[in-house]
């Protein structure tokens, strides 16, 4: 081991251990959290009625963020396994990122999946009555089998710096190195070892592709196998799937700020894998441009009876405003301006990332609650509130809700592992 | 222009609705019809009888008579029947307008028998105090309805009803000209009216045409309804099985396996699918959470 | 020697504790996931708690059989029938009697509406017309179709029935039914207290619950009595013709005539909603032709407003 791999060891695993900064900030999300968890005991309690749901728009933004939940979390399966077993080694020091942020997003869609449920009690009855003709159940199955996945492909190349943690972080309070103990395996980086954890992540990289295009195919299906306008599409699994890398990168590119500036990794994650990762951000929003083009233009072309109307409340109507600022600010602008180098800068990048990302929420919401505002027969004969929907504040914290603990398990995880592939980076450093 | 269309199409519309309206005025009776009495005595039971079916068939539109809640958007409007402009009217007219009705008022010719018509009468005369039942058109003798005999034969091939009634008549047993007989098939929520009412010869028959379509059961059974109404002997019913449907199996709509279906008739095709993808993918899965026991064992004894 | 035996001891052990740790974390599991279920079952009946295991899982047996029959029975239907339903808009006056007898008879909310009578108009220049809209009792319901757990299914006679005490709220199947034909118990439902006790019975599904749907049953309670129902007993305009597929003839809920079933629909011209979406309704409409009663102008109003939001 030399000076210079000495140094990176050493760099890497500073920002593990829980000081000052990490329990305020956590004491913030976990204070968040609990008001939020309110409004969902009153939830329970009341029923479903205190958010702006009906029986004509019954699905609203629990739906939507559950739908951008499991599309961020495709991201570990683009950074890893595509960019990954295609040899594009720039991107392999991101790995660590995009798995955590895929863990995190995939595991908590479940919990947005279940504050939208009229019966939580009943959430078993899946397992047990669980109908197999039903995209609820292929749902539950892929998101289970993802998160699985993301979880194994998350731990097994971290196992030699669990190990090197375990031998280095001796100040560390006895449970953390007890934990390290048990999570490094006796790893003592012998050959079998390392075959082993070889053939493990392989496997694994092969298998995530088709289990993390079928997380986000089985749920456009959600929507496809309806007959809406607006949901009854045969791109929808394809156009979810390259939305979700749009919002994925997004995701991993503020997580890469954040971590640079606060665990000072300005050596490790360099300007230049931001211009990297930023001409990969154009490269996924023009995939999902062309989509958007598909999606749009062909009804708009035929203007059938009920898309038509769909149509309109976008283009021209209630959500015309809405839909032209995720269109063109959370799509086409980033596009145009990441175009330029200058603006794939790390601050640049950031302020377009956010864009993107807040455009890609609301994407899922434009996607979710338009068409169910009008349905193929008139509303009529119930209250106005039936009509129009109008999330209530409850309801809005019920949705903070699970990006808080978003936040939390992505800020423990970091905290507690090295957020850069140790090895990776050494390889990088010696070329 | 156009206002000069509204005006028109305004003009023409209440036009028709003084012909409509003023043919309420006029619902013509015949005379025959007008001068029928009924062969009941209107006593309470006949009342408190016509006053269900009134509550049930009538009451929506009619409201109940004498309280005024008739539904006066219809057109016609459906008159409170204890007004004087109905209670003027004989017996024999109110029983001819419940029979065959007229625009929105339906005919009850097929949906109650004769008696239940001439129950309502008496419930709707309840509400005249001056009202004075005219003398019977006859007594309804028992002995005499029981003397009646109904004699159907079944034509499967030409899918001929023939009925044969016969009663006794003075000194014997012959067949009855004038009886009114109606054929139905018997239904779940209701009685099928087949071909139309028909009435006697001098022989006592009645043929009535049977249709070549009408679904029995497995083997083609129906039930089969006669009723017989005679002047002078009454009301009576008899029910007959026959082969005159065509045979039809019934299968249950949810044999099939299909998407719609419960859980357990899912497609196969869908089930196979599913478990040989999921079952391949966590094969895998637990092979290499499996492998990580295999580093903790080599890690400790690195000889293995 | 000794090494190599204690080696295989150890081992053995190691496999041991392993299973063990395998099964008893698997069957703990699984006894938790039981345990809940079983007391969720149990709470939901609303049966006095026993102390002793032995009597509360008698009581609880004894419960399931009564409760399985009035589910079996609803959930397989009635043999040999293929109920239909033929609507005839040119008597439809808008009385909405059909509405409030079903409220009453399912102890609906004001808003909820098994049987909605709206006013439909196609577009600018064909007429406004109001249209009694129940489920549709789909042969290929899309609402069944994704149903995560069986709670929504339907029955060999053709009723689409919901089963409140499965239904676990995920409104999937609002979302998939084209017809708006379900609706869900946000709150509290309307008579919660007074039912409470009420055995819970699926052709009827009273109680309803919070958290689960509801929707049009065909007054499949009323079907087993041999009953028309509910909304069609109360029409008092004759819109309403319900019958057997398999005996081909149907019956006026208001004047109890009774007819062919082809026939009827053969003579007006019969059609059905949304046929191009593949849904095979099992409600057939008799176009709206000579109407007695001309659309109120208020509601013709409505039905421009719908006719301008799709045509804009």
């Amino acid at each position: 081991m030399n000076v210079a791999n000495e140094k990176v060891i050493n760099d890497l695993l500073r920002p593990i251990g829980y000081g000052k900064g990490f329990l305020i900030w956590m004491s913030f999300l976990t204070a968040a959290l609990v008001a939020c968890l309110y409004a969902y005991v009153i939830q329970l309690k009341v029923g479903l009625g205190v958010t702006g749901l009906r029986d004509y728009v019954s699905w609203g933004i629990y739906i939507a963020n559950f739908v951008f939940f499991v599309a961020t979390s495709l991201i570990g399966m683009l950074i890893s396994a595509v960019l990954g077993l295609t040899q594009i080694k720039w991107a392999s020091p991101l790995a660590r990122i995009a798995e955590i942020i895929s863990l995190a997003f995939a595991a908590v869609a479940g919990l947005v999946i279940i504050s939208d449920m009229g019966r939580p009690d009943r959430f078993l009855y899946l397992f047990f009555y669980g109908r197999i003709q039903s995209p609820i159940i292929w749902d539950v199955t892929v998101v289970t089998t993802y998160v699985v996945i993301s979880t194994l492909l998350l731990y097994l190349p971290m196992i030699p710096d669990i190990a090197l943690c375990r031998d280095r972080l001796t100040h560390v309070p006895k449970w953390q190195r007890k934990l390290y103990e048990i999570l490094s395996v006796n790893w003592q980086n012998s050959e079998n070892q390392q075959r082993i954890i070889r053939q493990g992540v392989k496997t694994l990289l092969i298998l995530i592709i088709p289990v993390a295009l079928a997380i986000h195919t089985v749920t456009s299906w959600l929507f496809a196998v309806t007959h809406r306008p607006g949901w009854d599409s045969t791109i929808f699994g394809p156009y979810f799937v390259t939305g979700a890398f749009v919002s994925g990168t997004a995701a991993v590119i503020i997580a890469m700020y954040v971590f640079r500036k606060i665990y000072h990794l300005e050596q490790y994650i360099t300007v230049d894998l931001f211009d990297k990762i930023g001409k990969l951000l154009v490269l996924v929003s023009l995939v999902y441009l062309y989509f958007n083009i598909n999606e749009y233009l062909v009804p708009v072309y035929k203007l059938k009876h009920a898309d038509a109307a769909h149509l309109h409340e976008l283009f021209q109507g209630r959500f015309a405003v809405l839909y032209w600022s995720v269109q063109l600010g959370g799509l086409l602008l980033p596009i145009i301006l990441l175009l330029f180098k200058p603006m794939r800068k790390p601050l640049p990048l950031l302020i377009v990332a956010i864009f993107v990302i807040i455009g890609a929420w609301f994407k899922r919401y434009l996607i979710v609650i338009p068409t169910m505002q009008h349905p193929f027969l008139p509303i009529q004969n119930v209250p106005i509130e039936y009509q129009i929907y109008k999330p209530t504040l409850i309801e809005i914290a019920i949705t903070i809700a699970p990006i808080i603990l978003v936040l939390m398990i992505i800020t423990v995880l970091s905290k507690t592992f090295p957020v850069l592939p140790i090895q990776e980076v050494e390889s990088h450093e010696d070329n | 222009m156009r206002i000069i269309e509204r005006k028109r199409v305004i003009l023409f519309s209440t036009l028709l609705l003084f012909a409509i309206a003023g043919r309420a005025e006029e619902w013509q009776v015949p005379a025959d019809k007008e001068k029928r009495t009924s062969p009941y005595l209107f006593d309470e039971q006949m009342r408190k009888k016509g006053e269900d079916i009134f509550k049930r068939s009538c009451a929506s539109c009619h409201g109940m008579p004498g309280q005024g809640n008739n539904i006066r958007s219809l057109v016609p409007i459906p008159p409170d029947l204890a007004e004087k402009k109905v209670q003027q009217q004989s017996d024999g007219a109110i029983f001819y307008k419940i029979t065959v009705g007229r625009g929105a008022m339906p005919s009850f010719k097929n949906s109650l028998t004769e008696q239940e018509r001439w129950q309502v009468v008496a419930f709707l005369r309840s509400f005249n105090k001056d009202y004075v039942q005219p003398p019977l058109a006859r007594l309804v003798d028992s002995a005499k309805l029981r003397s009646v005999k109904v004699i159907p034969t079944f034509d499967t091939v030409q899918h001929k009803v023939v009925v044969l009634i016969k009663a006794f008549q003075k000194t014997d047993t012959l067949p009855l000209s004038e009886a009114e007989v109606s054929l139905f098939v018997q239904r779940y929520f209701g009685n099928l009216p087949i071909d139309s009412v028909r009435t006697t010869s001098q022989n006592g028959l009645v043929t009535f045409n049977f249709p070549t379509n009408l679904p029995g059961d497995s083997v083609g059974n129906v039930q089969l309804i006669v009723k017989v109404n005679h002047e002078m002997f009454g009301e009576l019913e008899k029910t007959y099985t026959a082969k005159l449907g065509v045979p039809t199996i019934k299968p249950p709509l949810t044999e099939k396996n299909a998407m719609w279906n419960v859980g357990k008739k899912a497609p196969r095709w869908l089930i196979i699918s599913y478990l040989l993808v999921v079952g391949t993918i966590w094969f895998f899965l637990i092979r290499i959470i499996l492998s990580i026991r295999k580093i903790k064992q080599t890690g400790k004894n690195p000889k293995l | 020697m000794g090494n190599i035996r204690t080696g295989l001891k150890n081992a053995s052990r190691r496999k041991f504790l392993q299973q063990l740790a395998l099964w008893g974390g698997g069957s703990v599991l699984a006894g938790g996931a039981i345990a809940s279920a079983l007391h969720y079952e149990h709470k939901k009946k609303g049966v006095p708690h026993i102390k002793e295991i032995a009597e509360h899982t008698h009581q609880l047996k004894v419960n399931k059989e009564a409760l399985s029959e009035l589910q079996r029975r609803g959930r397989e239907g009635i043999p040999g029938k293929r109920w239909i339903w033929v609507i005839d808009l040119a008597k439809c006056k808008n009385a909405q009697r059909c509405m409030s007898a079903c409220q009453q008879a399912h102890h609906l909310r004001p808003e909820q509406s098994h049987m909605n009578v709206l006013v439909m108009q196609a577009s600018e220049h064909t007429p406004a017309y109001y249209m009694p809209k129940p489920c549709q009792h789909c042969d290929n319901p899309p609402c069944v179709s994704v149903c995560p757990v069986d709670a929504t299914f339907k029955r060999q006679d053709g009723v689409v029935l919901i089963d409140n005490q499965r239904c676990i709220g995920c409104r999937f199947c609002i979302a998939a039914c084209p017809y708006n034909a379900r609706m869900f118990n946000w709150i509290e439902p309307l008579y919660a207290k007074e039912d409470a006790n009420m055995e819970y019975n699926v052709e009827l599904n009273l109680p309803q619950r919070k958290g689960t749907i509801t929707k049009c049953l065909m007054s499949a309670d009323r079907l087993r009595e041999g009953k028309l129902p509910y909304c069609v007993s109360a029409c008092p305009n004759g819109v309403y013709w319900f019958g057997d597929e398999n005996e081909d003839v149907v019956t006026n809920g208001t004047t109890h005539e009774t007819m062919r079933l082809s026939e009827l629909l053969e003579k007006n011209g019969a059609y059905q909603l949304m046929p191009e979406l593949g849904t095979k309704p099992r409600v057939y409409y008799l176009p709206p032709k000579g109407r007695s009663v001309p659309v109120k102008e208020e509601d013709k109003e409505k039905a421009i407003e719908y006719v301008h939001h799709f045509e804009s």
